[in-house]
């Protein structure tokens, strides 16, 4: 396995080469991250929505 | 060369012909997404033009992360039902089997292509719900479908370890059952809840026509979203690379993509013919009947005789309008594009066609040979599997308020409203 930024800058042995491959921790936080996202989203666009139709009325 | 180099060298190259395969798959399956948003804005008033379009952009971009959070994991750990395999981590997104890795070649081209089959099935949603569906609240649906339910449906039926094949024989080489019904009936349990846009009904029950403010535009959508989906198709096959030794479909069973080539030409233009007889020269409906053709030879694009194709092509063109028709008289919705007949229907008459007409054919290993009781319970399955979460949930969405776009602000164009835009300069 190889990552970066780490210490390892060599193809020796490569099987996973994306950044921060041997960190689980940081791959969990970026999925958790990417799923807020998607959900922060989707809900802000909901409160647009409402205020719209409410000043709107 | 030694015969050692000379295995390395056949497979290295078949694992870059697979990935470069499947590469090109994919950016042609984006180019349904213009289609679709041509076609969508076309067939939407001037003043809901833009919003339209947002919406088709949007379920492009919410389709692809959520299919990496979930939907790719979905579809290999659910081929039992219900309860997921344990697949010892592979497919869930913190998992190194979801990023780039030199052992394997096959995932990330494998994992975008079913993304855009996701992104195709949401986006077959979209069109019916034109001009009065929250933006929002067509986000969260088009989730759900895109990143959830057809993908567990293709888990089932698209799959070569799916309890539908393994112990029915069900066979539906390129995806009528899990996406094309499952998205059309989808869309119907939505549009049950989501109700007609103002002013398509009377008080009476007569309809209205609301036309869309450019058929032009409505006609190039409808042919550059033709022309995706040979992408779509195309990946339907698996490249088996050097262990099979060439193409097998996605059952695992010896297929050609010549045999792809024969069918989805001659059912396109059956489609096209029946519905221009018809509808006696209607264009929307001989485009769309072109796309009808398709999807009811889809089944078994990889067996029918081309010539059978062309006769089921031309029955789905003759059978979207009555059913088109039959849908909106009888339950009162407002499927603005044909979604429900022309997918929902068309696949249904796809599925059941491979019993009636194809049955005996053999599978792969144990998979039993293709039967009509095989294909009834994938049909009544996908059929279920579509409209049951797609009226629950727009049910409990309608409930909270947060399904429809009130009907001053309809009345008003969502475009000037919402998004503070105009499609034209008047």
């Amino acid at each position: 396995m190889n990552t970066f930024p780490g210490e390892s800058a060599s193809w020796e042995g490569v099987d996973a080469y994306f950044t921060w491959a041997s960190s689980s921790g940081m791959l969990v936080l970026f999925t958790l991250v990417t799923a807020c996202i998607c959900l922060g989203v989707i809900i802000a666009a909901a409160r647009h929505e409402t205020e719209v139709a409410d000043s709107n009325k | 060369m030694t015969l050692e180099e000379l295995n390395v060298f056949v497979t290295t190259q078949a694992n870059v012909g697979m990935e470069a395969y499947y590469w090109w798959c994919t950016g042609l399956m984006i180019i349904i997404h213009v289609g679709f948003l041509m076609y969508e804005v076309g067939a939407t008033r001037m003043k809901n033009a833009v919003s339209s379009g947002v919406k088709n952009l949007l379920a492009f971009a919410f389709m692809i992360p959520t299919f990496w959070l979930f939907g790719w994991w979905i579809y290999l750990a659910f081929p039992g039902g219900f309860v997921p395999i344990d697949l010892e981590g592979y497919g869930v997104p913190w998992n190194v089997s979801m990023g780039p890795m030199l052992s394997d070649q096959a995932t990330g081209v494998f994992w975008a292509a079913f993304t855009l089959f996701a992104c195709t099935t949401a986006s077959i949603f979209s069109g019916a719900v034109i001009e009065r569906i929250r933006i929002s609240a067509f986000a969260f649906l088009a989730v759900i479908l895109g990143s959830v339910v057809w993908i567990l449906a293709a888990s089932w039926g698209w799959h070569p370890d799916g309890w539908l094949v393994t112990r029915f024989g069900f066979h539906d080489v390129a995806a009528a059952g899990c996406v094309h019904t499952v998205a059309g009936l989808f869309a119907f349990g939505v549009l049950l809840n989501l109700g007609p846009r103002v002013g398509k009904y009377n008080d009476d029950g007569s309809a209205n026509e609301l036309e869309g403010h450019s058929l032009v535009l409505s006609f190039i959508g409808l042919l550059t979203l033709i022309v995706g989906f040979f992408g779509f198709l195309g990946a339907c096959l698996i490249w088996a690379g050097s262990d099979l030794g060439g193409w097998v479909n996605i059952y695992g069973a010896p297929a050609t993509l010549s045999s792809f080539a024969f069918n989805t030409l001659m059912g396109l233009s059956g489609g096209m013919i029946g519905a221009f007889w018809w509808s006696k020269g209607n264009p929307f409906w001989m485009m769309s009947g072109g796309l009808a053709g398709i999807f009811i030879c889809a089944g078994g694009l990889d067996i029918w005789y081309p010539g059978f194709a062309f006769i089921l092509g031309t029955i789905a063109g003759c059978v979207i309008i009555p059913a088109n028709n039959w849908l909106h008289n009888t339950f009162k919705i407002d499927d603005c594009v044909g979604a429900v007949s022309i997918h929902g229907v068309c696949g249904i008459l796809g599925m059941l066609s491979v019993g009636l007409f194809a049955s005996g054919f053999p599978a792969a290993g144990d998979i039993p040979p293709s039967n009509l009781m095989g294909q009834i319970i994938g049909t009544v399955t996908m059929a279920l599997t579509g409209f049951i979460p797609g009226y629950v949930i727009s049910y409990i969405m309608k409930m909270a308020g947060w399904l429809r776009v009130p009907d001053h602000i309809q009345e008003a164009g969502i475009d000037k409203s919402e998004l503070e835009l105009q499609a034209y300069n008047q």
